[in-house]
């Protein structure tokens, strides 16, 4: 008993002390929720972002902050002289890249973020089409918390596959991999609303060109596992109906209920690739009369639906070819099924333009509506 | 044979909580950043290495057993005095306790430096060294039994980890593990020597032995504690290979802690803090057993007092504390220590068990003499 006394007091003492170290309380800090670099004259990086600040009268109050500097660090030692709590990045939700600086490069800025251990790898990470000053200090009628609305915008698109899935740690991955290149949304501000604009894709960590919001459905659909999504087609007119011109469009909106690809590596010389997309999907909207119950009409209609998505494929494969930039990571599944095959960033980057890919999808339609 | 030990029945304990006190002992903070080191050496074969790894130790637990297994019972420092004589086996005492302080000091360095960079940037080093330090003398001074259920309650502590990997799986890719054995030879090689850091732990058989109860099958215990930190050690490595790409693992320095990083839970959302934070216990254990076997090897040499050698021990480890203070020492001493690790448990107890063979053999031929004469 006598030697567990002191010994206890020392425990009991730990136990209180433990109170002392660094506290981060909630009504004595501000929290940055969104987060947006743009570059300025002479290498200088805008940061603008937004804090919120919970003080104790059940009153959150938010406010967004701009400032100009070297690092990134700079910028936050001068937005803490503008704000009265310090300010604290655990809470960050979105990192904004204005379109200026993802065309000179986003290297710098990732490596900065990955170094601070505070941030979480699961934030978001988007352009901005301009800068993205000019999207967080707007004034927006419908949206309270800016931040909290753009996490939520990419959040539930990302979930229903409407747009690439880009967190910190899949960018970081893409980058530093290297034979795969980064594909981030794009963010617009269009009057009173902020939408998904499109698909920023990457060279290394600049950005090189752009592919439209409907493009990213075939991105998906070729990088990852595919869960959900629905896209809409125009075959052409006389897909159903011989009568109807051709030029007359046939539309036509479906919903994947699963989907299944593979990619194979046929020449390695050339490269060829083979892409194989099984597609099963639900039929939605038709714009015709036609009875899809029928075996014949529905074979005519997931031939039609195939060759149009192989077309829109092996477009986007070639745009991206166009500026190189391997965002479906065929480099990978070229190192993954080569033996010594001695590639290195450069090379790949030489080779992708001349790649071939032969891509055929498979449609399977299972079922459509309530009503013929 | 002189220099056995005895150990009373009370002071024993059965022989399955073995498999306790070795994955408790293995898993520390090696866990926490070892497929860095790992894929710099062997690539997308990291888990080779590893498997390998395992495989070595596995034998090299064997040999240590088997060298037990001549003696009654006995321990380490005992048959260093038995084989080697007073003066050199002294001295490999001197320096097996030296091994063991500076396991010891890496594991607490290493931990700090976690809690450091994750959670309180700006807590001093010394305020974090005394509290662990006092915590660790606490659990030691209740004696072996308690540190052996220290072991048993930290292994509960783990065991969250396979589980909560599912997460990260939604964003692995298996064209980051191919193709298999593109490494050359060499390269594997090196990286199962990179693993001795994270991998040691089980030499505390070497001194523990004389404490188990049934010295017939404690054995198995000790290779079902070795295939468990296996099949952990695979399974994170696994899914870290898969999840990050090349490169980005090499410069991810607790690759395990960034990997909990995304985990988002709808009640806790970085995951990653309440790890480092239970970790504590999980490397309690870990302090302890090695304090307890500097402790096993200062006995043999001259008899103090628990009270004493524990002042002593923790004046010097909180001394060397200070002056390994900055990134760079401390990657200093894990380099150091993990060559130092490797021979220690890999090499020398083949040596040993030769040596142990030979004075065996000599020992029989003479005692058959005499009975001839």
């Amino acid at each position: 008993m006598k030697k567990t006394k002191p010994i206890l007091i020392l425990l009991i003492c730990t136990l209180f002390v433990a109170g002392c170290t660094e506290q981060k309380i909630l009504e004595r800090i501000s929290i940055t929720t969104l987060l947006g670099y743009d570059l300025e004259e002479e290498d200088k990086v805008t940061t603008t972002l937004t804090v919120r600040q919970v003080s104790p009268d059940d009153k959150s109050s938010l406010e967004t902050q701009s400032n100009t500097e070297e690092t990134s660090n700079g910028t936050s030692i001068k937005v803490n002289l503008q704000t009265s709590k310090k300010i604290m990045a655990g809470q960050l939700r979105v990192l904004l890249f204005g379109k200026k600086l993802a065309q000179d490069s986003i290297e710098q800025t990732l490596h900065t973020t990955m170094m601070n251990s505070e941030i979480s790898s699961s934030i978001y990470l988007a352009v901005a089409d301009g800068t993205t000053k000019e999207i967080i200090e707007a004034q927006y009628e419908n949206i309270t918390d800016i931040g909290q609305h753009v996490f939520n915008l990419i959040d539930h698109n990302v979930e229903e596959q409407h747009s690439v899935s880009s967190t910190l740690h899949e960018v970081v991955r893409n980058n530093y991999s290297p034979f795969r290149d980064i594909a981030m949304p794009i963010i617009k501000k269009e009057g009173q609303i902020i939408k998904i604009n499109g698909l920023a894709i990457f060279n290394k960590s600049k950005m090189v060109g752009e592919l439209s919001s409907e493009d990213a459905f075939y991105v998906i659909m070729l990088r990852d596992k595919f869960k959900a999504g629905s896209v809409e087609l125009s075959l052409p007119g006389n897909t159903l109906n011989h009568d109807r011109d051709q030029d007359d469009k046939l539309e036509v909106s479906i919903d994947s209920i699963k989907s299944k690809r593979s990619i194979n590596l046929t020449n390695p010389s050339t490269p060829e690739f083979d892409v194989t997309v099984d597609f099963g999907c639900r039929l939605i909207e038709l714009h015709s009369n036609e009875n899809t119950g029928r075996p014949e009409v529905t074979k005519k209609l997931e031939k039609a639906i195939g060759d149009k998505m192989e077309s829109e494929i092996s477009r986007i494969i070639k745009y991206t070819q166009e500026k190189n930039s391997d965002i479906f990571g065929f480099g990978d599944d070229y190192y993954a099924s080569v033996r010594n095959s001695g590639l290195t960033e450069a090379k790949w980057h030489q080779m992708y333009p001349n790649m071939k890919v032969n891509v055929k999808v498979n449609i399977e339609i299972f079922r459509n509506g309530v009503f013929e | 044979m002189k220099n056995t030990l005895y150990v009373g029945n009370t002071q024993k304990f059965n022989a399955f909580l073995l498999f306790y006190v070795v994955t408790a002992s293995q898993i520390g903070v090696g866990i926490h950043g070892f497929q860095r080191v790992l894929y710099s050496e062997a690539k997308q074969d990291a888990w080779i290495s590893l498997v390998l790894s395992f495989v070595l130790a596995h034998i090299a637990v064997m040999v240590m057993m088997k060298t037990l297994d001549m003696y009654e019972s006995n321990d380490l420092y005992g048959i260093h005095l038995d084989i080697f004589g007073k003066y050199f086996g002294n001295f490999l005492n001197f320096i097996y306790i030296v091994y063991c302080m500076a396991a010891f000091l890496a594991i607490l360095k290493n931990y700090i430096e976690v809690i450091n960079t994750w959670v309180f940037p700006y807590l001093d080093t010394i305020f974090l060294c005394i509290t662990i330090l006092i915590i660790v003398v606490y659990a030691f001074s209740g004696g072996l039994r308690v540190i052996v259920g220290i072991c048993f309650f930290s292994f509960f502590f783990i065991l969250w980890i396979p589980p909560i990997l599912i997460f990260p799986l939604h964003y692995s890719d298996l064209n980051f593990l191919l193709p298999v054995l593109d490494t050359e030879l060499k390269g594997i090689a090196k990286g199962v020597l990179s693993m001795s850091f994270t991998i040691i732990g089980f030499e505390i058989i070497n001194i523990i032995y004389p404490f188990v109860k049934e010295k017939d099958k404690y054995k198995r215990y000790v290779h079902f504690g070795l295939l468990f930190t296996l099949f952990l050690y695979l399974s994170i490595l696994l899914i870290s290979l898969t999840f990050f790409s090349g490169e980005q693992l090499s410069k991810t320095i607790w690759a395990t802690l960034t990997l909990f990083s995304i985990i988002r839970l709808p009640f806790i959302e970085r995951v990653e803090i309440i790890t480092i934070c239970i970790w504590l216990i999980i490397i309690l254990p870990n302090l302890c057993l090695y304090m307890w076997s500097a402790y096993r090897g200062v006995l043999r040499m001259k008899f103090i007092s628990t009270k004493k050698f524990t002042f002593f021990f923790v004046l010097i480890i909180f001394v060397v504390n200070l002056y390994v203070n900055k990134r760079a020492t401390i990657n200093m001493l894990n380099d150091y220590f993990g060559k130092v690790a490797f021979i220690v448990v890999f090499v020398y107890p083949f040596i040993l068990f030769l040596f142990a063979f030979i004075k065996k053999k000599i020992k029989k031929s003479q005692v058959s003499k005499n009975e001839e004469n």
